[in-house]
């Protein structure tokens, strides 16, 4: 009986310890303290960052992934900053047609001239020169480069030359106004000249740039480690900090656990997730408004979705039903901002002076009563020729927070009469269907680059678009927004385009998505983006520590 | 017994190969394939990119076509190259080899060292507050979801004590063995969890359909004191069930464990295969579930003949 007791007295032991690790105060500070973060104190600035899952490939031309942690190593003639924006990078500035870097030809071609900065270095030694733009260019547009996810954009490039070192010319088939959004990455043709840079591993897993950091290992599914270029092209003092290691933490419960433990300086979070740390010691929270908006979209594909919402006056009707504030307010925590148009306050482009559908229960009922939909039986459900309105929004489980949001528009929409039900389906199943066309209602979400062309999205014959409407005074506008290449030119037609986009009510936006990132309290210079190219564009500024 | 041996090796050649059929078929019944990932980052994307992205990875052509060249390919060992890191199949693995084999193989040992003493003892003292007190630990190691107890394990020695690291294998640019321990413990015992819920029942009903049978009474009415009995004459025979079901459990070593491997940020074929699920990544699943296959089968051969070894009854021809 003597070994019972002792076994009895170390699971009392072990109890012990679970209960008061419980009861143990929080002392954040504590963790913070403990030596795992930043290893300031050996003089060297090290930014850990605790990020999301793996990525595919360093390669930012083939990879699938978002490519934040290429472009701290490297760089293109062009980037999207925090206002949206383009701006140069190894260019010495964006040719336009007012400085004369861009001009059109009479037989339509359009010939734009870059010039490059001189004496920009590779990480190696070897000097980057138009050479290299062209022979990215050769990649993207050959058969390999159906792996660059908009190939299609390069192909309107005829050629590209290369008349001495610092001169790029391409002629283009035709004005093309998103222009300056092609080449982010520019491609080392010393080293990857002749290999297939699919498989590469000697570029992909450990690229070769002329960015602020220098690759130092990939460690498969641990991090990518980067170390300051010490002969970055910007000069002193940048970039401001020693090295930056990206951990790969899947689980957005982990990454936050890490960073109250305080083992990261920088991490991004859900919106979910910001009052768990809005309070930590030690860290602050930035939110960073995205180019993604989400939105609920009706079809008219679809049977059932023609004979429901081919009258405009229904649509909007619809709209003034669904309580966005609420949404924002209350599903996303007040972290969001409601959105009537698709291209976000903060670029140049966007037009607050669109028709706005405000929470109007009262005003929809009438709108749909004046269409010819009341309640003539008396089932609380409106009716028309004997049918009744209801239809289906097509859920996807992956996305529990726009099911959310569905649920919020099927109760808001029962109020005025609407009924609504749901068909849930998995991730893969969910898309499978979308491309079908053959569904009624969705809530969905675009991400958009700094450029604000929305063509793909909204026009007749657009490849992403599956709700079978179709403006020909939206084309119109599209099609002119896309061929002009000044900014005063452009604005009034992409003006144009989401006025017709709201007033049409094909879909309604919702709110803007937004990345909140936790920093460390002293981090400076932090500039979030939220186009498709992330927020490390300015990664040579950072800095924290004194 | 060698022939034995032999024989079942030699059936494990149409027993893969039937199985890689399956599997195969089986993935790509899974509706989209990896051109939706692209739709799946929520980016727009051009049905000719998709289309020519379909030809370039071969998917255009009829299964069986697709089938026959990954067979013929992988019958000279090339597993051929992942779609989206665009590395080969067996390298990928190759290199998360390391990090499931040291996570597993200390779970493994983890669990065995406490579930193995924990069931003998249940059993010896049948009912008895040690007794409940095993089995409602048990009940509750196969119940709790393993993500929530990761979690909570975080909290409670990471973001609370600061003991222990919250995530990861290592502390970059720390290379001393303690941090590589630090990393190690949690989720080992994490994953020891549920094999010690499930070996320590095991072990438990085992001895006691010993404990009471006529040579154990035959030993103990000799005056063999009540632990030789009880560690030489009962457990012997006891442990054959158990040894067989751990053998099989020893098959996982190579595939992983998904879940506390995503909670942890264990760089292990867990994540690897659920990452590759997402993706679609055709050839990668292929490579993963035909390794985790081989051991399966390769295993169940080691548990018959360990089941040989412990139990003379037992003969092979």
């Amino acid at each position: 009986m003597i070994r019972m007791k002792s076994v009895q007295f170390t699971l009392l032991i072990a109890l012990l310890m679970l209960i008061s690790a419980c009861a143990a105060p929080a002392t954040p500070g504590d963790a913070a303290e403990s030596g795992q973060t930043a290893s300031t104190e050996s003089g060297e600035k090290v930014l850990r960052i605790a990020y999301g899952a793996e990525i595919d490939t360093l390669n930012a031309l083939t990879s699938q992934n978002l490519t934040d942690i290429e472009i701290l190593m490297v760089e293109g003639l062009i980037m999207s900053n925090d206002q949206n924006t383009y701006i140069p990078i190894l260019a010495k500035e964006i040719p336009t047609l007012e400085n004369g870097g861009v001009v059109m030809n009479d037989d339509g071609s359009v010939t734009m001239t870059w010039n490059l900065h001189e004496g920009v270095k590779w990480h190696d030694g070897e000097e980057f020169t138009s050479e290299d733009v062209c022979f990215t260019w050769d990649f993207i547009v050959s058969e390999a480069g159906s792996a660059v996810y908009n190939q299609t954009e390069y192909l309107n490039i005829e050629s590209c030359e290369a008349p001495d070192p610092y001169t790029v010319v391409f002629t283009w088939k035709a004005p093309y106004a998103p222009y300056a959004s092609l080449f982010d990455t520019i491609l080392p043709k010393h080293v990857l000249e002749g290999q297939d840079v699919l498989t590469y591993d000697a570029y992909n897993r450990s690229p070769l740039g002329t960015g602020p950091f220098k690759f130092v290992e990939w460690k498969t599914g641990e991090y990518v480690q980067v170390e300051k270029n010490e002969d970055y092209w910007r000069g002193d003092p940048y970039p401001n900090i020693d090295g930056i290691i990206v951990q790969f933490i899947p689980d957005p419960n982990t990454r936050v656990n890490a960073l109250k433990a305080g083992e990261y300086d920088f991490g991004q979070i859900l919106p979910n997730q910001v009052k768990e740390v809005e309070d930590l010691a030690g860290y602050k929270v930035e939110l960073v408004n995205t180019n993604a908006w989400v939105h609920f979209d009706l079809n008219i594909a679809s049977e059932r979705g023609a004979m429901l919402f081919s009258d405009q006056a229904v649509r909007q009707a619809l709209f003034h039903a669904i309580d966005r504030e609420a949404i924002a307010r209350d599903l996303m925590e007040g972290t969001v901002e409601v959105a009537d148009t698709g291209i976000t306050p903060n670029s140049p482009y966007h037009n607050s002076d669109v028709m706005k559908y405000d929470f109007n229960p009262e005003m929809a009922r009438q709108m749909l009563e004046e269409a010819g939909w009341t309640d003539s039986d008396g089932d609380g459900i409106l009716d028309k020729d004997g049918e009744s309105f209801s239809f289906t929004i097509i859920n996807r489980n992956s996305r529990p927070e726009r099911v959310a949001i569905a649920q919020v528009i099927q109760a808001n929409l029962k109020d005025i009469g609407v009924e609504v039900t749901f068909e849930n389906l998995e991730n893969a199943s969910w898309i499978e269907k979308w491309l079908s066309k053959d569904w009624e209602a969705v809530v969905s979400g675009w991400i958009i680059p700094a450029d604000p062309s929305l063509t793909s999205l909204y026009a007749c014959d657009a490849s992403n678009n599956f709700t079978g409407f179709c403006s020909d005074e939206l084309d119109a506008a599209m099609e002119a927004s896309d061929m002009v290449l000044e900014f005063s030119d452009r604005k009034p037609l992409v003006d144009e385009v989401q006025a017709i986009l709201a007033e049409e009510a094909w879909s309604l936006p919702l709110h803007y998505l937004v990345n909140p990132f936790v920093l460390r309290e002293d981090f400076q210079n932090f500039k979030g983006s939220g186009t498709n190219l992330g927020s490390y564009w300015n990664s040579y500024e950072w800095d924290f520590g004194q | 017994m060698g022939r034995y041996i032999l024989r079942r090796l030699v059936q494990m050649i149409p027993l893969l190969l039937g199985i890689s059929i399956i599997i195969f078929l089986v993935i790509q019944a899974a509706p989209g394939g990896p051109e939706t990932v692209f739709l799946g980052q929520g980016r727009f994307v051009d049905p000719e990119i998709m289309e020519k992205y379909r030809q370039r990875l071969g998917l255009d052509q009829p299964i069986y076509v697709q089938y026959l060249r990954w067979i013929g390919a992988a019958l000279r060992g090339d597993f051929g190259y992942s779609y989206t890191a665009a590395r080969p199949v067996s390298q990928m693995i190759l290199e998360r080899l390391p990090a499931t084999l040291e996570l597993m193989a200390v779970g493994f040992v983890l669990a065995a060292i406490i579930a193995l003493p924990l069931g003998i003892y249940s059993a010896i003292r049948q009912y008895s507050i040690f007794d409940y007190l095993g089995t409602s630990f048990s009940f509750l190691g196969i119940a709790m979801p393993v993500f929530w107890f990761g979690l909570i394990l975080q909290l409670i020695f990471a973001v609370r004590l600061g003991w222990l690291p919250t995530s990861g294998r290592i502390t970059v640019g720390n290379t001393g063995f303690g941090d590589q321990v630090a990393h190690l413990i949690l989720p080992a015992v994490v994953l020891s969890l549920r094999y010690i819920a499930g070996w320590s029942r095991y072990m438990r009903a085992s001895f006691l359909g010993v404990i009471n049978t006529d040579y154990v009474r035959t030993a103990r009415s000799k005056g063999l004191s009540e632990q030789r009995v009880a560690l030489v004459h009962a457990l012997k025979n006891a442990a054959i069930p158990v040894v067989s079901i751990m053998a099989l459990d020893l098959a996982g070593l190579f595939s992983g464990a998904v879940i506390t491997e995503t909670i942890f940020a264990w760089p292990g074929i867990g994540r690897l295969f659920i990452q590759a699920m997402f993706d679609r990544d055709y050839p990668l699943l292929m490579g993963i579930l035909m390794l985790g296959s081989l051991m399966v089968v390769f295993f169940n051969l080691i548990a018959d003949i360990i089941y040989g070894i412990l139990d003379p009854r037992i003969t092979y021809d």
